[in-house]
């Protein structure tokens, strides 16, 4: 009896299973970790660029913040870098690549606790109060009115009221800034 | 941070040959060969304790030696697996059998006499000659296995410590019970795993810069 399109064969079965699941050469890895065991940077840097994807896709699993994800990947590379003389060339590689990255991602998963414990997010108030100069939205109607007013006021006594009350200069370092003196500028905000 | 194409730029740059780990079992091996030579030298410099060959004759003498020595190499074999990425967590399972025979036979005799009161006046009691012989069998295993163990720290070093500990507290409680009257294991327990706890607190705070520190060595 033919076999029936619904029903898959068991081989076929197997064969989808190994074309949905994500590749692992891990006969390739492992030959290139022995490899840069023994010193060779070329087999270690293809090995890294080829692990970096999976370690990735691995990760992305359990962080959707594309940040945490890349720090995983990373903290997951420096660990290898840093015991890649405990990986046995005779034990597969997946396995020891895959418990790794699961303690990096516990790490980013127990640092995320503790941030959320430790901080909270800001809002538009928390921002006023760092800022140097006050960002009160009622107030920008005044200050821009504030501007135009002193804009159309004559040179001399425009320069005096930016410098002596806006940057709150001393009189002597005014009439250096502006080459008058200090009589001038004293009498310039009444004049007019 | 870096980008990681930057970082993969780094890491080939600084790649250095290393020399690969030994097995597991052979690095337990080692250690225990090790502890068994410190066992030796000190049986033989203090001498066996005056009713030894009696103790023999006690059955609960016995197992509980077996069952100390026992615990000792599970625990040790379990540290030993246990620092590797890619090996079952429940190795940690290894010691708990002869754990807990040891345990249900261990006195706490050495706990109770730390000074004495004789006609000479005060002295140290048989419990300080004791703790002075506990750090001296322990400090050494302990500082061997843990310098043979740092690779575990960016992985399992609280489990890994900690059966470390475990294996430490088990030999010196058998050097102890081999050359020494009263039962010394609660003593030796309360020490090594007072210090294992210490390790752990101090790992976790500082785990960030040892792991540098191995990075930087890499």
């Amino acid at each position: 009896m033919p076999p029936s399109s619904t029903h898959h064969s068991p081989v076929l079965s197997v064969v989808e299973a190994s074309l949905t699941a994500p590749r692992v050469p891990d006969v390739d890895w492992s030959i290139l970790m022995a490899r840069a065991q023994g010193g060779d940077a070329v087999a270690y840097r293809r090995l890294l660029e080829e692990i970096a994807p999976y370690v990735r896709s691995l990760a992305a699993k359990w962080c959707r913040e594309p940040d945490q994800v890349e720090e995983i990947v990373q903290d997951t590379l420096l660990t290898i870098h840093a015991i890649r003389q405990t990986y046995d060339p005779a034990r597969p590689f997946g396995p020891w690549l895959a418990a790794i990255t699961r303690r990096r991602m516990a790490d980013q998963l127990r640092r995320n606790g503790l941030r959320r414990q430790r901080e909270a997010p800001l809002t538009r108030e928390h921002e006023t109060f760092p800022s140097t100069q006050a960002n009160n939205p009622e107030d920008a109607p005044e200050r821009r009115a504030l501007g135009l007013a002193i804009n159309q006021l004559p040179l001399g006594q425009r320069q005096a009221i930016e410098l002596l009350k806006l940057r709150e200069m001393s009189l002597k370092e005014a009439a250096v800034t502006t080459g008058m003196s200090i009589t001038a500028l004293k009498a310039q905000p009444t004049a007019g | 941070m870096i980008p990681t194409p930057d970082l993969i730029d780094l890491l080939a740059a600084r790649l250095t040959p290393v020399r690969r780990l030994r097995g597991p079992m052979t690095r337990a091996a080692q250690w225990l060969l090790l502890a068994s030579m410190v066992t030796v030298m000190l049986v033989v410099a203090h001498g066996v304790r005056l009713d030894f060959w009696q103790c023999l004759l006690d059955q609960s003498f016995v197992v509980g030696t077996a069952a100390s020595v026992g615990t000792g190499i599970g625990a040790a074999l379990a540290a030993f697996l246990l620092s590797l990425p890619d090996r079952s967590r429940r190795w940690a399972l290894l010691p708990l059998p002869p754990l807990a025979v040891w345990l249900s036979m261990i006195g706490y005799q050495c706990l109770s006499n730390w000074v004495a009161f004789d006609p000479d006046g005060l002295r140290w009691g048989e419990a300080a000659r004791c703790f002075s012989t506990l750090v001296m069998v322990s400090l050494p295993l302990a500082l061997t296995i843990l310098v043979m163990l740092r690779h575990s720290a960016p992985l399992r070093p609280a489990l890994a410590t900690l059966m470390a500990g475990l294996s430490v507290s088990a030999i010196t409680a058998t050097v102890l019970s081999l050359i020494h009257n009263p039962d010394a294991s609660i003593m030796v327990l309360a020490w090594n795993l007072g210090t294992v706890a210490a390790i752990i607190g101090a790992s976790s705070t500082i785990g960030r810069r040892f792991m540098g520190l191995a990075f930087a060595r890499g």
